[in-house]
């Protein structure tokens, strides 16, 4: 059984994975099974969602046991987790106390973590140099510099044009070249990746 | 004609694919016999390998976080990859004290990196080692993805943390988390605007395609050189294409 069982797991996982992407390309004769598919899909990732969560309150749960200096934060978790699952089941998930716990907790606390992210930004840039010290830090670090200069007005001089039309060539030439390139080396790697597990060599589901 | 030049538009997607499929089976099959395929030297891979070793050595453990891509979309490519490595560093620190703990940013990430985890270490003979919490959801958005994954840094006994997956740029939150605890960090992700912020943040940022390179510098198998000989092909095939079309461009042949 334990031999049978990846063999299966693989051929199911070629087939589903070719008839979606057949669908593609053949929207007549596949598109109803594609449809299928990526529905069932989509339900799957959502009780894959659950167990997630569940896997989430037993790491903490077992955190909130022991005695280490982190177990409080572990517990805060617990009964946020706890409270939060309540509330939105009773109120909905678009209901006023679901809102309100949203936008009181969980959006000032990610907008403070952006905040930090700017900091760190700036930390890191001036660091790179003791890091890295090569003419491509260098350059990297002009580039930033004059974008920065040319995107808002500076102080007692205003708007200078030549700043702002350095930037716009910087963001739309080099950057957009440089950005192209990147996404068409990604692009084949996803191309790569897909086909590698629809031929069934990568097995990333236990085969 | 007309008729032909639509049929080819419309199946160029499929023809392409075709075409990537038929590489990679050619150079599959055309390898089996080499001893030894030599790749370009990218410090990274060298680096997670010398970490898996030293992670054994210290008794401490790695950090893999694949990220928060969904696998229903486009950016599930680049946490495959994630996978890929997770298998290869619980495979090479299979003697470790510690296993590898692995973060992910979505439900159906974290199933099948457990899976992984136990499907490698079922292969090893060493299921025991296998525990499914060694596998955490950190958190569904971007900032509580990272601020799940801060602990995990700091509070595990890491060595080393290697990102790859769909990330954005919270990842500097991530780098910066590594760098205060002392912990290298190596990183790769599909995304354009996180990977300018690695290129300033991580010790060794994966730019570009480098990234879908990881199988094959890992040892992940033949298929794995196969699709990069297949990749770096057809890059050179998309360079030339690019620079003719420039050049007609600039010659006035297409309007």
């Amino acid at each position: 059984m334990k031999k049978i069982l990846p063999t299966s797991n693989a051929i199911i996982a070629v087939i589903s994975g070719s008839l979606v992407l057949l669908g593609y390309f053949f929207p007549g004769v596949f598109g109803n099974i594609q449809s299928i598919l990526i529905g069932w899909a989509i339900i799957l990732a959502a009780f894959a969602l659950f167990l997630g969560i569940f896997n989430l309150a037993i790491v903490h749960w077992k955190k909130a046991k022991t005695t280490g200096p982190s177990s409080i934060y572990s517990l805060v978790l617990l009964i946020s987790l706890f409270l939060t699952i309540i509330i939105v089941s009773l109120s909905g998930p678009t209901g006023s106390f679901s809102l309100w716990i949203f936008n009181t907790f969980q959006v000032p606390v990610e907008i403070s973590l952006l905040a930090v992210l700017a900091v760190v930004l700036v930390f890191s840039g001036a660091r790179l140099l003791t890091r890295r010290p090569k003419w491509q830090t260098v350059l990297f670090l002009v580039i930033v510099l004059v974008v920065l200069l040319g995107s808002a007005p500076l102080f007692l001089l205003g708007e200078v044009a030549p700043l702002i039309a350095l930037r716009g060539w910087l963001a739309q030439v080099p950057a957009v070249a440089g950005a192209r390139g990147l996404l068409l080396g990604v692009a084949l790697g996803t191309v790569a990746t897909g086909l590698r597990i629809l031929i069934g060599v990568d097995r990333p589901y236990g085969g | 004609m007309e008729q032909v030049l639509d049929l080819i538009n419309n199946y160029l997607g499929l023809l392409f694919i075709l075409l990537c499929l038929g590489l990679i089976l050619f150079f599959y099959f055309s390898d089996r016999n080499r001893p030894k395929i030599s790749l370009r030297e990218i410090q990274a891979f060298r680096h997670i390998r010398r970490e898996v070793d030293l992670a054994v050595e210290a008794g401490k453990r790695l950090h893999i976080s694949l990220g928060r891509g969904n696998i229903n979309d486009l950016q599930g490519g680049a946490a495959f990859i994630g996978l890929t490595i997770l298998d290869r560093s619980a495979r090479a620190a299979s003697n470790s004290d510690l296993p590898p703990m692995v973060s992910s940013g979505d439900g159906v990430l974290t199933i099948l990196s457990q899976d992984t985890l136990q499907f490698t270490y079922h292969s090893l003979a060493t299921e025991q080692r296998y525990n499914p919490t060694n596998a955490r959801l950190t958190g569904l958005t971007s900032m509580a993805y990272a601020a799940g994954c801060m602990p995990i840094i700091h509070d595990e006994h890491i060595s080393a943390n290697i990102f790859a997956g769909h990330l954005g740029t919270e990842i500097a939150l991530l780098t910066e988390a590594g760098e205060r605890s002392r912990s290298l960090t190596v990183a790769g992700t599909d995304s354009i605007h996180a990977q300018a912020v690695l290129f300033a943040t991580s010790d060794e940022p994966l730019l570009g395609e480098e990234l879908y390179a990881a199988g094959a510098y890992l040892g992940a198998g033949l298929a794995h050189s196969a699709s990069l000989r297949m990749q770096d092909i057809l890059r050179w095939v998309l360079v030339v294409a690019i620079l003719i079309g420039a050049i007609i461009k600039l010659i006035g042949i297409l309007p």
